[in-house]
């Protein structure tokens, strides 16, 4: 009977797996883009709460970390959707 | 007032009326279980963690920016790139973050001798990492995939060799905290520098969880 961390790392595993299959097979486009989003959030959500066990850790130090890997993802759906803008935005000269 | 073994004096009136009715003796701590709220490891170790995670932040910036002005290099980028080779990376740095918190959890419970076991266990496979990077890199230049070979290229050599750096820390940090549990420094009272090897170790862990997707699956 497989413990907790062996399920968290069985379970990061199989998110792993899951995307090297998308890497082989996706297709560019929303679809691809929220599903990596998804697996980033909760890929890191699953280290930090449970291999660097901070759950019960300091709240500041946790909400750092989980918003860190919240903003990651919300990046790469703005990279996503707005594209065009972005490199207007950051066009010099 | 005297004080039998092992038990606690109240300098403080009870919080809860009739808190102290009942002897509270140190016994009845649970001493292996970190309290809530706390710092992991250190709060040296967290200065530098958030550095790295500033630092990655911004890289990882530069990596959108690209991206936004070369749509058409990200998109067909990683069909040149070896997935195996980035997910083998992965799979070896989850197995080895496993094996650190197999070996806090050994320490906790005051069982040096696994604890090391499975210290090592991380850093044999942490060193996988540099040997899977190695073939990648030669693969890819036997493929014509240089630092040159486009601005998708560059920021994937700049991203994942900087990561590199910091895991080849990590992995001096786990040596480290290995000769000092194999010396007997750690026990489940005072486990600080084990503990914050562990946690820059996974930090290296969620950085490359996001790298893995931006060059080897997202288009």
């Amino acid at each position: 009977m497989p413990g907790h961390a062996e399920k968290v790392w069985l379970l990061l595993v199989a998110l792993t797996g899951a995307g090297a299959w998308l890497g082989e097979t996706g297709e560019p486009g929303w679809a691809l883009g929220l599903t990596v989003a998804g697996l980033i959030a909760f890929k890191g959500r699953l280290v930090i709460d449970h291999y660097m066990d901070m759950a019960d850790a300091s709240p500041p130090l946790r909400r750092v970390l989980h918003a860190f890997v919240v903003l990651v993802p919300l990046l790469v759906l703005a990279s996503q959707g707005f594209g065009a803008a972005i490199a207007r935005l950051t066009t010099i000269g | 007032m005297a004080a039998a073994p092992g038990q606690l004096i109240h300098l403080m009136p009870p919080a809860v009326p009739g808190a102290y009715d009942r002897p509270m003796t140190t016994a009845a701590l649970p001493c292996h279980t970190p309290p809530v709220g706390r710092i992991p490891g250190n709060r040296g170790i967290w200065v530098g963690i958030f550095c790295v995670l500033v630092e990655f932040l911004l890289l990882f910036l530069v990596y959108f920016i690209a991206r936004a002005h070369h749509p058409e290099a990200f998109r067909t980028g990683p069909d040149q790139l070896a997935t195996v080779a980035g997910t083998t990376i992965t799979l070896l740095l989850i197995t080895s973050g496993y094996g650190m918190v197999k070996a806090v959890a050994a320490m906790r419970r005051d069982r040096p001798r696994a604890c090391l076991g499975w210290i090592l266990f991380a850093i044999l496979l942490g060193c996988g990492y540099p040997l899977v990077k190695f073939i990648e890199i030669r693969w890819n230049v036997a493929h014509g995939i240089d630092g040159q070979a486009g601005i998708f290229y560059t920021v994937y050599y700049y991203l994942t060799l900087n990561h590199l750096v910091h895991v080849s820390w990590g992995i001096l940090g786990l040596l480290w905290v290995a000769v000092r549990t194999a010396l007997g420094v750690y026990s489940s009272a005072d486990y600080g520098g084990l503990e914050a090897a562990a946690v820059y170790w996974h930090t290296t862990d969620v950085i490359w969880l996001i790298i893995f997707p931006f060059f080897y699956v997202l288009r």
